[in-house]
């Protein structure tokens, strides 16, 4: 592979018209990569799923040259149909539409022409194939005092042409005083055994509001890496929703650091797997100043052989008075070959606190089975209302109502 | 309606009914008394489909073979058992799931499967008629309700299903004397000529409501005597220790 990736890095270079200070940095990322390679399971953080094993597993010559010269046709029957939306669309990576047509102009800003800055955390060697990889790094800013009209879908369109190769995408994302943005990123892969892998670099600041649901849910073969770096001022709030069900490999990480007093994290997410399918959510929520608060809920479905995992972690500094953490995970575990992983872990060094945590998994309860049943519903419906009330309570987390009715409907949720 | 001859339920390779024989004619109400541990609960268990019992024998229900139907399509034959203990049921709206069984009983009858507003009318008229607070049934089914309201719940479902047979599994445990009355009232009110109930309970006061055609005691898995409304007296007075 090391072969493969010095060849395409050398040949990303020639293609692309990259300033000098960026190939400088990408030089620097790269040989930081082929030094440390993909993460493997004697990482703490990764010791639940080794990345390195899943990609040799899942994915035959693996390239990361990606020919974006070309425009690709954009599957308009992919768009998310009954909600008003503002679009970036990337198909196979590149980028092929920017459309803010519900926004006021004046108060965004879009910039595709930084400079790369270095990862903030040098243990991770996907940040750095990130930005070795990436090829146009996107900076959107909404202006102080503005709030999106209508949510912005990010869309990540994969199709046939793309098969396994690597995608890197870049996202910054500033929200400045009293601003806020829905952002919904919504993939859809046609494509076959690729690792994708996208860096969100959030920076909320005074009293504004980020809302990031994320939904993947049509199945397919491509390995997933999310990074999400969040950093929240004064008053802030931010809220995300995961549905992680249809890549064969997801791991979504969360590093929210509470900067601001007064400023709130909730994360939510749902996993719906079948098959092979691996996913995990990990969770770092920093407790950095007084009067802070997060919240976590996450619950997971889980057939077949499939496999889902939930590190996470509520760090609460000693500065960190009046800090409320709170985070639940539960998985039902519909087939005895299914394996549900969960690492609550707490580091406090502030006394005035209050954090809790838990996690329960376990199959269906046969009596509620039996409850439904005797009423005239069939095993199919009975366990399929109760997986239904087991899921809702979740969902309903969605403060956004148009989004919330939306991704019910995706998950063919009802009430 | 129900025919059981020589039905033997084991769990557990412990015998639980031996030799248990019962006939039940449209429009009647039988009760069926025992102790603790007598094998009352695992009878209504067995009757509904409870999956767990080795049994044998014989159980025909309107001449056909019980044990040939699934759990589901004993209710849609027309089975309901109130349970002992209502099972709450968390996320599950209780309209969603009473709609939802509605629904499925009367699609297995090849009837007209009604619409929400259709079903929010029968429904308010039952809960009415049960003193049953409308509120909660838009709540999770059974969460946070007290004993008497799950029990009174059971009785708003059969109602709202108005099966043919209908078991009455210790439905008069938990509920205070108003409680009692109400279920009693509700139970009255679905009595008819094709209608049957076997009510199962200890204690012979729920039957100064309800008033059986038979009564039948159950010891040890199986029945050792079977009378009218008075043999309830005779074991109110005498106990069940001294009964045999």
């Amino acid at each position: 592979m090391e072969e493969q990736l010095k060849i395409d890095f050398e040949k990303l270079l020639e293609k692309s018209n990259f300033s000098k200070k960026n190939i400088e940095i990408k030089r620097k990322n790269f040989n930081n990569f082929i030094e440390k390679g993909f993460p493997n399971k004697r990482e703490e953080n990764w010791k639940f799923s080794d990345l390195n094993q899943i990609i040799s597993k899942n994915i035959k010559n693996l390239s990361f040259y990606n020919d974006l010269s070309k425009p690709n046709k954009i599957d308009q029957s992919t768009f998310i149909a009954g909600l008003e939306h503002n679009k970036l669309i990337f198909v196979n990576g590149r980028i092929e539409k920017i459309e803010f047509d519900y926004e006021e102009k004046n108060n965004i800003e879009i910039l595709d022409d930084l400079v790369l800055k270095k990862p903030n955390n040098a243990n991770n060697s996907l940040l750095f194939l990130n930005n070795a990889f990436v090829s146009k790094f996107f900076k959107l800013i909404v202006k102080k005092n503005y709030s999106f009209k209508k949510p912005l879908v990010i869309y990540n369109i994969t199709n046939k042409d793309l098969v396994s190769k690597s995608i890197n995408l870049k996202f910054d994302i500033l929200l400045e005083e009293n601003s806020s943005l829905k952002l919904i990123e919504f993939s859809n892969d046609k494509s076959t055994t690729n690792f994708i892998n996208i860096n969100y670099n959030f920076d909320v600041q005074k009293n504004s509001i980020l809302k990031n649901y994320k939904i993947d849910n049509n199945s397919n073969s491509n390995i997933k890496y999310y990074f999400n770096n969040i950093s929240q001022d004064t008053n802030s709030v931010s809220e995300i929703f995961l549905l992680s069900s249809g890549s064969e490999f997801i791991k979504n990480e969360i590093n929210c650091n509470l900067n601001g007093k007064y400023a709130s994290a909730f994360v939510n997410g749902v996993f719906l797997l079948n098959g092979s399918k691996h996913h995990e959510i990990k969770t770092n929520i920093n407790h950095l100043v007084e009067n802070t608060k997060s919240y976590q809920l996450i619950k997971g479905v889980l057939e077949d052989e499939s496999k889902a995992v939930y590190q996470g972690k509520i760090f609460v500094d000693s500065k960190a008075q009046k800090t409320d953490g709170y985070q639940l995970s539960k998985a039902i575990l519909l087939n005895d070959n299914t394996e549900f992983n969960a690492k609550p872990e707490l580091e406090i060094y502030a006394d005035d606190v209050k954090c809790s945590h838990g996690s329960a998994s376990g199959s269906l309860n046969e009596d509620s089975i039996f409850y439904l049943m005797s009423r005239g519903l069939n095993y199919k419906e009975a366990k399929k209302l109760l997986i239904n009330g087991f899921l809702l309570d979740v969902v309903e987390k969605i403060t956004d109502s148009e989004i919330k009715n939306l991704i019910k409907n995706i998950m063919s949720l009802k009430q | 309606m129900l025919k059981i001859k020589n039905l033997k339920a084991d769990i557990d390779s412990k015998s639980i009914l031996n030799n248990f024989n019962l006939e039940i004619k449209p429009g009647e109400v039988h009760a069926i008394m025992g102790p603790n541990g007598s094998g009352k609960s695992t009878l209504s268990n067995i009757l509904s489909g409870k999956k767990g019992y080795k049994v044998s024998g014989e159980v025909l229900f309107e001449n056909k073979n019980l044990f040939e139907l699934e759990t589901e399509e004993r209710a849609h034959k027309g089975i309901f058992l109130a349970f002992q203990y209502p099972l709450e049921i968390p996320g599950v709206n209780t309209n969603i799931f009473l709609k939802t069984s509605l629904n499925a009983i009367r699609k297995a009858n090849g009837e007209k499967e009604l619409d929400a507003i259709e079903f929010l009318k029968l429904v308010k008229l039952k809960a009415k008629n049960l003193k049953f607070d409308e509120e909660k049934l838009n709540r999770q089914l059974n969460v946070g309700f007290s004993g008497g309201e799950k029990k009174k719940n059971e009785i708003l479902q059969m109602s709202i299903l108005n099966p043919k047979l209908s078991i009455l599994d210790e439905t008069d445990s938990g509920l205070d004397i108003d409680a009692l009355k109400t279920v009693a009232d509700g139970v009255n009110s679905l009595r008819k000529k094709d209608n049957s109930f076997l009510i199962i309970t200890h204690y012979q006061r729920l039957l100064d409501y309800i008033k059986p055609d038979y009564v039948h005691v159950l010891m040890n898995g199986k029945i050792i005597k079977s009378g009218g409304p008075e043999l309830a007296l005779e074991l109110e007075n005498k106990g069940y220790e001294n009964f045999n």
